[in-house]
């Protein structure tokens, strides 16, 4: 008798095709997870056409090549004859890279969702408004982190493995907490201020040209007051171009450029421009009347 | 039996247009036709259905819960899709099914078995992995009704779902709208402006027009037997008065008759007697004759006569 005879035999040919699902649901942080990791994803080009990831490739490579020279350097040259840039200093390297991506991401992220339905369809599921743009930001500061973050931890393991890294463990721990500080820190204020344009427009050229904008002619218009009409150095703190970066030397215990201006007054400027931009960003979604 | 919407006195008044005025619903388990003209609050009704809108005033329940309290829970049972084109373009059929049933839910395992399975369901097995831009009208409404089905859930709303579709695509869709509910137990609703597919798949229907409730109920009810015969007779050119003595038999025994054409609707007696009148009179009128059936009122008929009604008592109201 063979096996397929036998009385005892029990196997069976499990059902295929559609069938009803019965397990668990991941709710509301499954949900925002998705959307993050799709936001990321289609930011990024992956999954998408060549032409989509060309200028994301860019972007994080100009954040990256000035890491990977200062390491060549610090690697290749006898130590105290370059001295490679500090933690701070680096960002001086990566700052427009950095904009420039902000000015990207946001847009790409917001806007196509309401062009094309798509902010309708995430509704009709576990998500509302405020959860999805819980999972959009996430996705922004997250994707911003790979040109804020990844470039100064480069060097830091750069310098690390040349030598010339912090000192001991404790020291390297507390530079590392003050990059990734930074990194979030410039990451939270260059999204809200790109949300909050993306948020405004349906055109993502036009929201991209409004944060650069917006980032070019602030700095050009504090060192008018400053400079020219001889203003107090507080009027540095409309600079959305600095601020940010400036946050990080004040992190790093650096005076940073703007010594005059108090350190108290950086961070707040910094906060303000990231509640106010996440502010315009949730009145906005509030009164927009979705159907369909 | 319980219901899978029900609303008491909703009313959704955007700033300039009164979208839906005091509608009663109860809708059951099954396939339901939610039918009007564009304008008509089908879209609103969806989309309070869902929780995208908040009511004015009033209530509404889905699947015994309030959408406004309840959403998160409520969304991730129901599928929805919409009558937009929301499709990105350069995302594969496949990550998009998946993806929308990873938001609502499904572990990614999981998403991705069920994406599949249900773009085969479609019939877009082959297609899964084409760009959704590249695909035709036909197959993105499969692409929109699969991602509806795909997380498995109690209840799927359907916008236009055979809007842009020829008549082939048309009866594919609808055919598979039935196989969706019969076998997997996911009751429908489906907003549509096309009557006779709606008459055609769904087992109850409510009718809007400008926001008011026309009328509701199982579809054999509203659109069943009416009552008469409808009589097709075909023209013979040797005998042009054969359908015209048909005609007059019919009302000489008490009849009621409207021709048009060689199609006559006889009305007025009993059903068997008028078959056998017709009978009768065909043979002695020596017609010949194509169809005879039991009148049945269509869906049309009913939102026409519902419609004119409640335009007429809101005239005499108004007087």
């Amino acid at each position: 008798m063979s096996s397929f005879d036998s009385p005892d035999n029990t196997a069976q040919i499990a059902a295929r095709g559609f069938q009803p699902y019965v397990g668990e649901r991941s709710g509301v942080p499954g949900a925002i997870r998705s959307v993050t990791w799709q936001a990321m994803r289609s930011t990024l080009g992956l999954g998408r056409p060549a032409k989509n990831k060309i200028f994301p490739v860019i972007s994080v490579a100009i954040a990256y090549v000035p890491a990977i020279v200062f390491i060549g350097l610090a690697v290749l040259i006898p130590s105290g004859i370059v001295d490679g840039p500090t933690y701070p200093e680096y960002y001086g390297f990566v700052t427009s890279a950095i904009v420039l991506f902000a000015a990207l991401v946001a847009p790409e992220v917001l806007v196509p969702d309401r062009r094309n339905g798509m902010l309708a369809m995430y509704l009709s599921t576990p998500l509302h408004r405020g959860t999805y743009l819980v999972a959009k930001m996430l996705a922004v500061v997250v994707t911003l982190g790979l040109v804020t973050l990844g470039p100064p931890i480069l060097v830091l393991l750069g310098y690390t493995f040349d030598g010339s890294g912090p000192d001991g463990l404790g020291n390297w721990l507390i530079v590392l907490m003050r990059i990734i500080l930074s990194g979030v820190a410039v990451s939270g204020a260059l999204t809200a201020i790109s949300m909050a344009a993306s948020c405004l427009t349906d055109r993502r050229a036009f929201a991209a040209i409004g944060v650069v904008l917006v980032v070019l002619a602030t700095p050009i218009l504090a060192g008018a007051l400053v400079d020219g009409a001889e203003l107090s150095e507080n009027w540095r703190l409309i600079d959305v171009f600095s601020m940010p970066f400036e946050l990080v030397f004040r992190i790093f215990g650096d005076p940073g450029n703007f010594p005059a201006v108090s350190t108290a007054a950086v961070i707040g400027v910094n906060l303000a421009w990231t509640v106010g931009g996440f502010s315009v960003v949730a009145w906005r979604y509030s009164r927009l009347v979705i159907a369909r | 039996m319980a219901a899978i919407i029900e609303t008491e006195g909703l009313v959704m008044q955007f700033p300039s247009t009164l979208a839906l005025d005091r509608l009663d619903l109860h809708i059951p388990p099954g396939v339901t036709g939610l039918v009007g003209a564009n304008g008509a609050g089908k879209t609103t009704l969806v989309s309070l259905t869902l929780g995208l809108l908040a009511p004015s005033s009033g209530t509404i329940k889905v699947l015994g819960l309030d959408p406004a309290v309840h959403g998160p829970e409520l969304r991730a049972q129901i599928g929805y899709g919409p009558e937009r084109n929301v499709l990105p373009d350069d995302l594969r059929a496949y990550d998009f099914v998946r993806h929308l049933a990873e938001v609502k839910g499904l572990p990614r395992d999981e998403a991705r078995t069920r994406a599949s399975d249900s773009l085969y369901l479609v019939g877009l097995g082959e297609e899964r992995f084409r760009a959704l831009g590249t695909m035709s009208t036909g197959q993105r409404q499969r692409v929109k009704l699969a991602q509806a089905i795909a997380a498995a859930p109690r209840f799927i709303v359907l916008d236009e779902p055979t809007d842009g579709l020829d008549p082939v695509q048309r009866d594919e869709m609808l055919n598979i709208i039935v196989q969706v509910n019969r076998d997997f137990g996911i009751d429908v609703m489906l907003s549509s402006h096309v009557l006779e597919e709606v008459e055609r798949v769904c087992d109850h229907v409510v009718a809007l027009d400008q926001g008011r409730l026309v009328a509701q109920g199982p579809m054999h009810e509203l659109a069943g037997a009416s009552g008469g015969v409808e009589i097709e007779l075909v023209e013979i050119s040797d005998r042009p008065a054969a359908i015209g003595n048909v005609v007059t038999q019919l009302e000489t025994a008490g009849a009621t008759v409207d021709r048009a054409g060689s199609v006559i609707i006889a009305t007025g007696l009993p059903d068997d007697d008028l078959f056998d009148l017709v009978g009768d009179a065909v043979a002695s009128a020596e017609a010949r004759l194509r169809r005879l059936a039991p009148r049945r009122r269509s869906l049309d008929d009913i939102f026409t006569a519902n419609a004119d009604n409640v335009s007429a008592a809101e005239a005499g109201a108004t007087r």
